[in-house]
């Protein structure tokens, strides 16, 4: 058995994809590097990312797939699955021997499990363009913390872009220790990481306080329901919120 | 009095609003501007009462010349009162999105004086939102009953969505609870507007820039459970909404009850499960196809509260199942229980490659329990055999209600119970409810 090992980057996915086909074997498994147990029974290939290669890759995915299935296959590449790398592979075999009519294939679980993996990154990355809450900095910049569960990042960024074009604007991801800057019509995905209090603009806590009194005085006394707020809103998500959900019982 | 008590008040005045959603409108924004509305809608929170807070609900003033008995802010009610300027409505509006708080704004008012006075107040509030601030964020405004069509088209240009509440099913209704209101002065907005939206909607088929008109249409709004208008009636009622005024939505909010008066029914608390199935109902009228009178009819005018209409229905109609999934056209699909939109476009969509199995099914999350009754997969039948109604009826109600039946009355150990296979399910069913 075979298994290509890549770096962790798309680019390294698509440049193994890339060799399984001109290498004429079909691997067994595509993993990134963070998960390989090794074992005695099985050949690793280490694969060198090349971004030629992958490009050629991805434009042939645009071209004789389609560019959806670009998007399924960069989507499920984010959730991190540790089998998302082979599912993505199989996939897009299926795909460049059946066209875009994989995507119909629901049947196969491969394209199921790309589709479900799809499904799971842009609902959470729905949800996230709602829970993100910036907070205003001494310096005029609007900085907000996030933990998500995928690596959204870069799928959140350009709804922030279009919204909010004049004000500058940092979204952090904790968790992975990269971060989105925003400035006047770019923004740049960088490794940071911040630690220490936050040096916050004085009206802020103003805003603040009115939010969370906004927040607690919405909810109708007689129909309390914190089962299905936490449906909605899982308690992961809560940290970096303003407003203290969860606080009130049914009378 | 500070921003603080004003928000307070009107913030909480306003939750008796249903409509949350900032959907169907895709507003862009414009150079130096700010925000933008999002097609799908964005819940930005969800409060303790488990609804989405999408945009900032707020009441302009809760100072109201009218006296609705089921209302909180009806003129004799004694409860603090407020009211705000357009500029704070803004600063908060503007300060709220900058820090992805909400969506956009939804602004209601008590009729402040008269309908027209507060319908220019709320005008010159979005007027200002729009033009001075630069937000092109959502907004959803309340249309106010009375309020003169001029105004209605003025406000129209510059907000998202707008809604006249309905309030209560039926003009009797209205009668007893909101005389000062009456069916006439709903209704005919909710026409205008229709038409205006069609206007706009063919002149910007003729010309790109031509000015939107409450582009993500209208919703209403209506309480349930506090006359004695029937699920049927409230059924048909939406249905004409949706037919003739092609209205999104319309919202039922379930009675709350915050004051005591004879023409006003006592009870404990909202009736929540009617209010859900309604809304069950509804989506069937809007998305699966179905009509109000095959849901319900004059024999039987309420929605069965212990299983959902869909269930109901199939159950009346048992003659027309089982179906083939791999044959069943797409609206046959849908009338399966347990089998949604989704799941029935997986299926019209797999199937044209392979036919499915039983396992396939359950991936695209079709809800088996429900729907094993109803369907054959590949010519086989996965249900219960020699099944009759009233036994599939007790199969279908949910897990939760089952257990509490026995629960409550702690069971009572008969010779079926101890000898099922001697009974037939009819047999069984007729041990447990006690009616021979």
């Amino acid at each position: 058995m075979v298994y290509y090992i890549y770096d962790g980057s798309f680019e390294g996915l698509l440049t193994a994809i890339y060799e399984a086909y001109y290498r004429r074997e079909t691997p067994e498994k595509i993993l990134s590097s963070d998960n390989v147990q090794n074992s005695l029974f099985i050949k690793y290939v280490h694969i060198n990312t090349d971004q030629e290669k992958a490009q050629r890759v991805y434009d042939a995915i645009v071209q004789k797939i389609s560019p959806s299935a670009a998007k399924n296959a960069l989507y499920a590449f984010l959730s991190e699955a540790q089998d998302a790398g082979t599912a993505i592979y199989r996939y897009l075999k299926l795909g460049w021997k059946m066209g875009k009519s994989v995507d119909l294939a629901l049947a196969e679980p491969h394209v199921f499990r790309v589709h479900a993996l799809r499904k799971k990154v842009s609902q959470e990355a729905g949800k996230m363009l709602g829970l993100v809450r910036f907070q205003l900095l001494k310096s005029g910049v609007y900085y907000a913390p996030i933990e998500p569960d995928f690596n959204i990042l870069g799928i959140i960024a350009p709804h922030f872009k279009r919204r909010m074009p004049n004000q500058d604007w940092i979204i952090h991801d904790v968790k992975r220790k990269l971060a989105a800057f925003y400035s006047q019509g770019q923004y740049a995905i960088v490794p940071f990481e911040f630690k220490g209090a936050l040096p916050l603009d004085d009206e802020e806590f103003d805003y603040q306080t009115l939010w969370k009194e906004y927040f607690q005085n919405i909810a109708i006394k007689s129909r309390i329901n914190l089962r299905l707020q936490r449906q909605f809103m899982p308690v992961r998500y809560w940290k970096y919120l303003i407003e203290t959900p969860g606080t009130q019982a049914k009378p | 009095m500070d921003l603080h008590t004003k928000l307070k008040i009107l913030g909480a005045a306003a939750k008796y609003d249903v409509s949350c959603s900032s959907s169907g409108s895709s507003r862009r924004n414009r150079p130096g501007g700010l925000g933008n509305a999002s097609l799908p809608g964005i819940c930005h929170s969800w409060s303790d009462d488990g609804r989405c807070i999408s945009l900032l609900k707020i009441l302009f003033t809760n100072r109201c010349a009218f006296n609705c008995l089921y209302c909180v802010n009806r003129a004799t009610a004694d409860v603090p009162r407020a009211t705000f300027t357009p500029d704070e409505v803004a600063q908060l509006t503007i300060n709220f999105y900058k820090r992805n708080y909400i969506e956009g704004l939804f602004l209601s008012s008590a009729v402040y004086k008269n309908p027209n006075y507060t319908m220019e107040l709320l005008i010159t509030t979005v007027r200002k939102l729009r033009n001075e601030y630069h937000f092109n964020g959502y907004i959803h405004l309340k249309a106010i009953p009375g309020a003169d069509p001029l105004l209605i088209a003025e406000a129209g240009k510059y907000v998202d969505r707008m809604s006249v509440n309905i309030e209560l099913p039926s003009s009797q209704g209205l009668q007893l609870l909101a005389p000062q209101k009456n069916r006439d002065a709903i209704i005919k907005p909710m026409g205008f507007i229709h038409s205006k939206i069609l206007q706009a909607r063919e002149e910007r088929k003729l010309y790109k820039n031509a000015p939107l008109f409450v582009p993500a249409g209208q919703t209403t709004q209506l309480i349930v459970g506090a006359t004695p208008d029937n699920d049927l009636r409230i059924l048909r009622l939406s249905e004409s909404l949706y037919k003739r005024f092609s209205l999104k939505r319309v919202y039922y909010s379930a009675y709350v009850p915050v004051t005591q008066h004879p023409n006003l029914p006592a009870i404990a608390s909202p009736p929540l499960m009617r209010e859900h199935r309604l809304y069950q109902a509804d989506w069937l009228l809007r998305f699966y196809g179905f009509k109000a009178d095959e849901l319900l009819d004059e024999n039987q005018p309420l929605l069965d509260i212990e299983i959902d209409p869909k269930s109901a229905w199939a159950l009346r109609n048992l003659h027309l199942f089982p179906v083939e999934v791999n044959r069943a056209d797409y609206e046959m699909l849908l009338r399966v229980p347990g089998i949604g939109v989704r799941s029935a476009k997986r299926i019209i969509a797999a199937r044209r490659y392979s036919s499915i199995d039983f396992e396939t099914l359950k991936r695209f999350g079709v809800v088996l329990k429900r729907a094993r009754h109803f369907i054959t997969c590949r010519g086989k039948f996965y249900g219960e055999r020699n099944i009759n109604e009233s036994a599939l009826y007790q199969m279908l109600k949910p897990a939760s209600t089952q257990q509490k039946a026995i629960s409550s009355t702690g069971e009572q150990l008969t010779f079926s119970s101890l000898y099922p296979h001697v009974f037939q399910p009819e047999d069984v069913y007729t041990v447990i409810t006690g009616e021979m």
